[in-house]
C-alpha cells in the first residue's frame, strides 16, 4: 500500500510524519504547480469549485509516482466538501485509475466504520502507537503553524527583502529528506530559531491586514497566489483567521480552553448571522468583527468561485465594513485568475490603507496643536 | 397587515402551506409578479455577483414588493428532514437580504431547521405566529389547514401534474411521442422566465414532461440507499434520485438537466448523473446551464437539436454517414 492525499498548506508535515511513524509508505503529492491545476481543471465538473479540481491535480500526479490508496477527511455537509470523496471516486473510476480511497468522515453515529477505516489504514499498529502518532502529528501542526506565524511577523520587518523566504525555501528542501514525525519536529524547531533571528529593520511599521474567508484557499499558498508573501512583501503583516492549527484543535481535539475561546468569537457575529451556513463563513463574519474591534488596517476575504458558504458571508461583509468602519476587500480565485490583476487589486488596497492610516495620524496630530 | 411573499426559490414547493397558513390567520397574502427582467434586473443590480441565479431573482422578487406591504415573509429553511441540509446560500438567506437591499419592510423570518428532529419544523410556524401576535392554537390549527392543503397539492404532483399546471389550472395533456425527463430544481424549472418555457416548448413538441416532483419519495430513497455515501442535501437528494429512478426504469426516452450558473449542488448532483448515465444506461441527455445573460434563441436551438437527435436515433441510428455525406442522404 502506497498513500497518497491532497495537499493543504503544511498538513503534508504532519501526515507525512504520521504515516511515517505508522509504518506505511507514503508518496507525498508534488508541490502544486500550473501543470496540477490544468490535470485537475480538465478531469473536474466545470461548476465544482476550486479545492475539488486541484485535488484531483494532487491525486494524478501522485498515482503517476505510484500511489494507490489516498486519504482524504469528509464532512456531512451543507458544504459541498462533504460530498468531494464520492465525486472524485467516481472521476478517478472513469478515467481507469485502481486506486483505493479511504474517506474518514465524522464518526456522528457510525463508530465502527469509522474504526475500520482506521484498521484498514494502519494495519498491524497497536492502538497505543496510533494514539502516539497521532499526537506527536498534531504537534507537528502546531509548530508548523508557529513557524509561519513567526515568517509573517518577520517578512514585513525583514532588514533585506526575501530573508525569510530564503529560510523557508530551504526549511522545505530540508524537510523533504526527513522521515518520521521526530525528524521532521527536529527540523520546524531547528528552523523556527533560524527564523526569528531573520534581521529586522527597526523602522518599519507595517500594516496590518486580517485573512478570512475559505479554509482552503487561505491555507494553501499556490491557490491563494501567495497572498501571504505578497502582503509581506508590500510591509504588511498578516493575521490568519484560519489555521491548521486552528482546525485541528477545534476539530479533533479536546482543548477546552480553545474551544471557549472559539465559542466566544464566533458570538461576535451575532448582530450579522447567528447560526452555521456551513463550511466557515460563520467564522468569517465572527473574525473580520473581531480584528475590526482589534483595530486592524483592513481585512481581506479569499474565497474559491463559486463557494456557497462564502457567498452568504460575502454578502453580510459590506455591512460589518460600514459599522465598523474597516476597509474589507473580498478576492475570488478560480483557475482562470490571472496575477497580475490580483496584484492590482492588492497594491490598491494597501495603498488605500496607508493613506488612511497616515491620516489618522496627521488628524491626532493637529488635535494635539489645537488643544 | 398584507404579507408578501417573493414568487421565487421554494415558492414553487410550498406555495399551498404559506398561502392557507397566512390566509387562515386573518391575513392578506400578496405574491409578488411573475419573473420578468426587470426582477431579475433590479435582483442583479442589489445582489452580489458571485451568487447563483436563483438568489439573485429572489433578490429581485424582494424588491418588487416594497412599498406595496406590510411585512415580507422569507422563509430560512435549514433543513428539511433530519440529518439531511438545504444550500447554504437558503440558510443565510435573511441576513442576504437584510444586508444587500435598503429600504425593506418588516421581514417575517421562518426559522425551519428540521436538522435534529422533524418537529423542529413545526415549531418554526408557532414562533412565526407569535411573531405576528397569534395565539399558540389558532397558529397550530392554521398549520393544519395548511398542511392538508399542501398534501393535496403534493399529491397532484405525484399523479403527474407539474407546479405550473396546478397554477394556471391547465391540466391538457394531448398525443404523446415520449416522456423527457427535466431534472431541476424547482425555482429553474417551474419560473417561465428563467427556464425560458421549457415545459410548454417541449410539450408542444408533442413530448410528456416528467419532472422530479411526479417520482414518488419512496422510489427517490430506494435509490438513493444505493449511494456509496448519504447524500446530505434534501433537494440534492431529491434530483439525484429521481433522475437515477427515471434512467433506471427507462421511463424517459431523454433527460435533460436544467442547472443555473454557479450552483455548487447541481455541479455535484448533475456530474454524478451524467457519469452514472455514460456508464449504465445511455439514455440521451443535455445539460442546460441559465444565468441572467441567457438568450432566447441559442436555448431553443439547443431544445430543437436534442429533440431532433432522440427522433433520429429512433429512426436512422444504424446510418453512419460515409465521408462526405449528411446523414440526411443529401
Amino acid at each position: 500500500m502506497k498513500v497518497t492525499f491532497p495537499h493543504m498548506g503544511q498538513a503534508y508535515l504532519a501526515i507525512k510524519g504520521l504515516l511515517d511513524d505508522l509504518g506505511i509508505e507514503v508518496v507525498v503529492p508534488p508541490p502544486i504547480t500550473q501543470k496540477t491545476l490544468e490535470i485537475g481543471t480538465k478531469l473536474s465538473p466545470e461548476m465544482a469549485c476550486l479545492p475539488l479540481k486541484i485535488n484531483i491535480g494532487n491525486y494524478i500526479e501522485s498515482i503517476e509516482k505510484g500511489a494507490d490508496t489516498i486519504i482524504i477527511t469528509g464532512s456531512c455537509g451543507p458544504c459541498r466538501f462533504g460530498y468531494y470523496g464520492v465525486v472524485q471516486k467516481e472521476i478517478l473510476n472513469d478515467l481507469g485509475y485502481d486506486v483505493d480511497m479511504i474517506i474518514f468522515d465524522p464518526p456522528n453515529s457510525d463508530y465502527k466504520a469509522f474504526i475500520d477505516r482506521i484498521r484498514r489504514l494502519a494495519g498491524k499498529n497497536s492502538w497505543a502507537s496510533i494514539a502516539q502518532a497521532f499526537n506527536r502529528a498534531s504537534t507537528i501542526v502546531k509548530e508548523a503553524d508557529e513557524m509561519l506565524d513567526i515568517a509573517l511577523k518577520k517578512r514585513a520587518r525583514e532588514a533585506s527583502r526575501g530573508d525569510t523566504d530564503s529560510k523557508l525555501y530551504r526549511f522545505e528542501r530540508e524537510v523533504m529528506g526527513k522521515h518520521g514525525t521526530r525528524e521532521i519536529l527536529e527540523t520546524i524547531r531547528k528552523y523556527k530559531v533560524i527564523l526569528s533571528q531573520v534581521e529586522e529593520n527597526p523602522e518599519i511599521w507595517p500594516l496590518k491586514i486580517g485573512l478570512v474567508g475559505e479554509i482552503y484557499t487561505l491555507i494553501e499558498p499556490y491557490v491563494n497566489l501567495n497572498i501571504e508573501r505578497k502582503l509581506g512583501y508590500m510591509g504588511v503583516e498578516v493575521c490568519r483567521s484560519l489555521t491548521l492549527n486552528e482546525w485541528v484543535k477545534v476539530h479533533l481535539s479536546l482543548d477546552i480552553k480553545h474551544r471557549v475561546r472559539h465559542k466566544r468569537i464566533l458570538k461576535k457575529a451575532a448582530p450579522y448571522l447567528n447560526l452555521c451556513v456551513g463550511g466557515h463563513a460563520w467564522q468569517t463574519i465572527a473574525n473580520s468583527v473581531y480584528y475590526s474591534e482589534c483595530g486592524l488596517d483592513g481585512i481581506i476575504q479569499i474565497m474559491p468561485f463559486g463557494c456557497m458558504p462564502e457567498i452568504v458571508a460575502e454578502s453580510i461583509l459590506p455591512k460589518v465594513s460600514q459599522d465598523y468602519g474597516t476597509p474589507i476587500m473580498t478576492l475570488v480565485v478560480d483557475e482562470m485568475t490571472g496575477e497580475a490583476g490580483y496584484f492590482t487589486r492588492l497594491e490598491a488596497f494597501v495603498d488605500l490603507l496607508e493613506q488612511k492610516r497616515r491620516r489618522r495620524a496627521d488628524e491626532y496630530q493637529e488635535s494635539i496643536f489645537r488643544g | 397587515m398584507k404579507i408578501g411573499i417573493p414568487r421565487a426559490l421554494l415558492y414553487y414547493n410550498y406555495y399551498p402551506l404559506w398561502h392557507s397558513f397566512f390566509g387562515d390567520l386573518g391575513y392578506q397574502v400578496v405574491i409578488s409578479p411573475a419573473t420578468s427582467r426587470a426582477i431579475l434586473d433590479s435582483g442583479v443590480m442589489s445582489c452580489v455577483d458571485d451568487a447563483c441565479l436563483p438568489i439573485k431573482v429572489f433578490h429581485g422578487h424582494v424588491a418588487s414588493l416594497i412599498g406595496k406591504v406590510d411585512a415580507i415573509f422569507i422563509p430560512r429553511l435549514v433543513s428539511i428532514y433530519p440529518k439531511e441540509f438545504i444550500c447554504p446560500k437558503f440558510i443565510g438567506l435573511p441576513e442576504m437580504i437584510k444586508s444587500s437591499i435598503k429600504g425593506l419592510p418588516h421581514l417575517l423570518v421562518l426559522n425551519c431547521n428540521a436538522h435534529r428532529n422533524l418537529d423542529a419544523a413545526y415549531k418554526a410556524y408557532v414562533e412565526l405566529g407569535k411573531m405576528l401576535g397569534v395565539k399558540r392554537s389558532q397558529a397550530v390549527r392554521a398549520l393544519q389547514k395548511a398542511l392538508i392543503n399542501q398534501q393535496l397539492y403534493e399529491s397532484l404532483l405525484k399523479k403527474g401534474q407539474t407546479p405550473i399546471d396546478t397554477l394556471n389550472e391547465d391540466k391538457s395533456i394531448g398525443e404523446s411521442k415520449g416522456v423527457i425527463g427535466l431534472i431541476g430544481h424547482p425555482y429553474l424549472l417551474y419560473d417561465e422566465f428563467i427556464s425560458m418555457g421549457l415545459i410548454s416548448k417541449l410539450r408542444a413538441r408533442g413530448y410528456v414532461v416528467m419532472v422530479p416532483e411526479n417520482v414518488a419519495q419512496s422510489h427517490i430513497e430506494a435509490v438513493c440507499k444505493e449511494l456509496p455515501k448519504k447524500l446530505f442535501w434534501s433537494y440534492g437528494k431529491k434530483l439525484l434520485g429521481s433522475g437515477l429512478a427515471m434512467l433506471k426504469g427507462r421511463k424517459v426516452d431523454g433527460i435533460i438537466f436544467l442547472s443555473s450558473f454557479g450552483c455548487g449542488i447541481d455541479a455535484f448532483i448533475i456530474e454524478l448523473l451524467q457519469r452514472y448515465n455514460h456508464r449504465l444506461y445511455q439514455i440521451p441527455s443535455a445539460l442546460i446551464t441559465v444565468d441572467e445573460h441567457s438568450g432566447q434563441a441559442g436555448f431553443n436551438t439547443r431544445l430543437e437539436a436534442f429533440i431532433d437527435m432522440i427522433e433520429w436515433r429512433n429512426s436512422r441510428e444504424g446510418h453512419i454517414s460515409p465521408h462526405g455525406t449528411s446523414v440526411l442522404g443529401h
